[in-house]
């Protein structure tokens, strides 16, 4: 049974309380408190292991959180519930490792879920495909296979794929995390792009440079704690918790 | 007889060779790929059952499966013709093979596929068919060859339940007249000629597997 | 339904007649196999122009059924003035077949070994058979160790094909009960369960004897 909460939470993307989740005995999130406005960009930062990915994967339930609640579009989320499939639709993400589907060429992995999800004919899914690729700078790749790309270009395929579902929300897992050098550049450009274009972005990323020019807002974690949260000018400037300072200390030397 | 009028008469039998083989093959794929994808999901009884069913069928001699279906199914008042019981035999005891390749195959894909298909809204049964399928039936095309090539040869074994296929017939003429480094060269000849290409076939597909995983 | 289960219990030792040549068979054929493959594989790797020959000779093995190598070797050699017992030949038919499936194995396990192992032995001006011996073949024993546990249980259930030269091994003493009591289905049934505990059984003591003498292979 979904909860319709739209009245109560005004326009939120996302409404965390109090949710935790746990690895065995381990717990990896700690009452986590977050609330992201439509059209927000939120860039989530912290030192590896504080549960940033977890936390981001349990907005589309790839990971199911134990306590507390979860609203995502509007529709609390818990664990075993129906009707996921069609609430995913609604929210794109982008893996650090691309994730494209190798058996199928650019424009096959764009329109598989259109076709197959969606429900949407070839032709009509095909044109959402290149006008998406168009966006990401690459529809002369379409009929190539993923192989066949650089990790660069790869990534942009898979943020075309997840565009194309015309998500209310995007979450990016370190997406520039398994590119080299020269190729961030190229996929930060679309993520910023996508950004000026109002999207509702979550994104876990170490860019400290994207962050400061494209965030709304830093959530800095720690231990599965959000443990600082700030416009970007301020948490640059002068973060108030020491762990913060710390880890800002070894991202900018 | 001259060693080419042995080798016609032994082609006698490549049609029961063919059909033992083409319906072994009807009930060793569906089998490997239902009995391997239930052993991949399945949990609790299911999962003990189906790996009961898939250890008798790869655990038994064939021969001796052949002979125990052959001869003990109708004192249990279950009647199958010799061409059933040969095609269902080897086939699900390949099949038995190829569940677990397409087992294994399942489970070495990475896990981000399965993610990246259900992050897109497809269900979990439109991930196994559309998105983990067919990277393992590709990743086990050069194990389903050579597995076919098994059950070619072992078709000769329903010439032991009196089926006249391809060695069946070679036993036949050798009762005809002694001659057996004709007959049986001959018997081994048109074994080579049918899978022969099929091995080299297996060879060429695997090397190019190998070099592909190696890009 | 006339299947008669006291019969099929009764008749279970005189089936049981045949488990020791079972077991003959079983090892001779599996040593013969390990040799023969090594030695086409070692065959294959000494010259680059007996390599392709060795290559036919092993595919062509290995594209022919072991039943036609048994009759084969069963009704042409004494053709040619060579008489040997019945188990003997059919332990080298299935010796024969395997070998070819072994040579590929020893093949993968020598490929496993990094090539800078020969490139050193070869700097220390080892000979090939020196290097053969004491630095390849003791890492490639690892590798194939778990293959060559698989083909042996494939070379247990292979055996029972001998039966058809009448060897009296456990198919052929239960042919032997079924032609005397004119009862197919109870001896047929009793082999069928054998088998398939004596495999099950022999599956179990080899995984417990590679993990035994730590040659599973390591998990990446």
């Amino acid at each position: 049974m979904a909860l319709q909460t739209n009245s109560c939470s005004g326009n939120a993307a996302v409404t965390m309380e109090q949710l935790c989740k746990w690895y065995g005995s381990f717990q990896v999130l700690h009452n986590v408190d977050l609330s992201v406005a439509v059209g927000e960009r939120i860039v989530v930062c912290g030192p590896s292991g504080s549960g940033k990915s977890t936390l981001v994967r349990c907005i589309n339930q790839l990971e199911t959180h134990e306590k507390g609640r979860l609203i995502v579009n509007g529709v609390e989320l818990y664990k075993g519930m129906k009707g996921l499939a069609e609430l995913r639709r609604d929210v794109g993400m982008v893996f650090q490792q691309f994730n494209l589907f190798p058996h199928l060429t650019v424009l096959d992995n764009c329109t598989l879920a259109l076709v197959r999800a969606r429900k949407l004919a070839r032709d009509q899914a095909e044109e959402i495909a290149m006008e998406n690729l168009k966006k990401v700078r690459i529809p002369e790749q379409a009929h190539k296979f993923p192989t066949q790309l650089s990790g660069g270009q790869q990534q942009r395929v898979a943020i075309a794929r997840a565009l194309c579902m015309k998500p209310k929300l995007m979450l990016f897992d370190e997406p520039t995390s398994a590119l080299d050098p020269e190729m961030i550049k190229e996929v930060l450009d679309v993520m910023t792009e996508l950004a000026r274009d109002g999207m509702t972005m979550i994104c876990v990323t170490h860019e400290m440079g994207f962050a400061r020019e494209v965030a709304d807002r830093i959530i800095f974690m720690d231990s599965g704690r959000i443990i600082e949260q700030a416009a970007p000018s301020k948490f640059f400037k002068n973060p108030e918790h020491p762990r913060a300072q710390q880890f800002l200390g070894q991202m900018l030397h | 007889m001259s060693f080419f009028a042995i080798l016609r008469s032994i082609y006698e039998g490549f049609g029961i060779t063919a059909a033992v083989a083409t319906l072994g093959l009807l009930f060793a794929i569906p089998f490997a790929v239902i009995a391997g994808v239930l052993q991949h999901f399945a949990t609790g009884p299911l999962r003990w059952i189906v790996t009961a069913v898939i250890e008798f069928w790869r655990s038994s001699s064939v021969i001796v499966l052949l002979y125990a279906f052959y001869y003990t199914l109708p004192a249990f008042g279950i009647f199958l013709s010799g061409i059933t019981v040969g095609a269902m035999v080897l086939g699900f005891n390949i099949g038995g093979y190829g569940s677990q390749s397409v087992r294994a195959a399942l489970q070495s894909l990475n896990k981000g596929q399965r993610e990246a298909g259900l992050a897109l809204g497809l269900s979990r049964f439109d991930v196994l068919r559309l998105i983990e399928l067919p990277q393992a039936i590709t990743a086990m095309f050069p194990t389903f060859i050579n597995q076919a090539i098994q059950l070619i040869k072992g078709t000769t074994l329903v010439s032991l339940i009196a089926l006249t296929d391809m060695t069946f017939r070679a036993k036949q003429i050798s009762e005809l007249g002694y001659n057996p480094v004709g007959i049986y060269s001959a018997l081994a000849l048109s074994y080579l000629i049918l899978c022969y290409p099929v091995t080299i076939f297996g060879r060429h597909v695997e090397r190019r597997f190998a070099t592909r995983k190696a890009r | 339904m006339n299947f008669n289960f006291s019969f099929a219990i009764e008749i279970v030792p005189r089936v049981l007649e045949g488990i020791g040549n079972t077991v003959m068979i079983a090892i001779i054929s599996f040593i013969g196999a390990a040799a023969l493959g090594l030695f086409w594989e070692l065959l294959r790797r000494s010259h680059a122009t007996v390599r392709p020959v060795v290559q036919f000779v092993i595919d062509a093995i290995r594209s022919t059924p072991a039943l036609v190598q048994i009759y084969f070797l069963f009704f042409v050699l004494p053709y040619y003035g060579v008489t040997l017992p019945a188990l003997l030949v059919g332990s080298f038919g299935l010796s024969f077949y395997y070998s070819g499936y072994m040579s590929e194995v020893f093949k993968a396990g020598i490929d496993a070994v990094p090539a800078g192992q020969s490139e050193a032995a070869q700097s220390l001006g080892l000979s090939w058979a020196d290097m053969i011996r004491f630095v390849i073949l003791p890492q490639m024993l690892r590798n194939v160790a778990a293959p060559l546990g698989a083909y042996s249980i494939s070379i247990l259930k292979s055996t029972p094909l001998l039966a058809v030269i009448s060897v009296p091994e456990l198919l052929g003493s239960a042919l032997d009960v079924a032609s005397d009591t004119y009862r197919y289905a109870e001896p047929m049934f009793d082999v069928g369960v054998l088998f398939l505990a004596m495999s099950l059984v022999a599956v179990a003591g080899i995984t417990q004897l590679e993990r035994r003498l730590g040659l599973t292979a390591p998990s990446h």
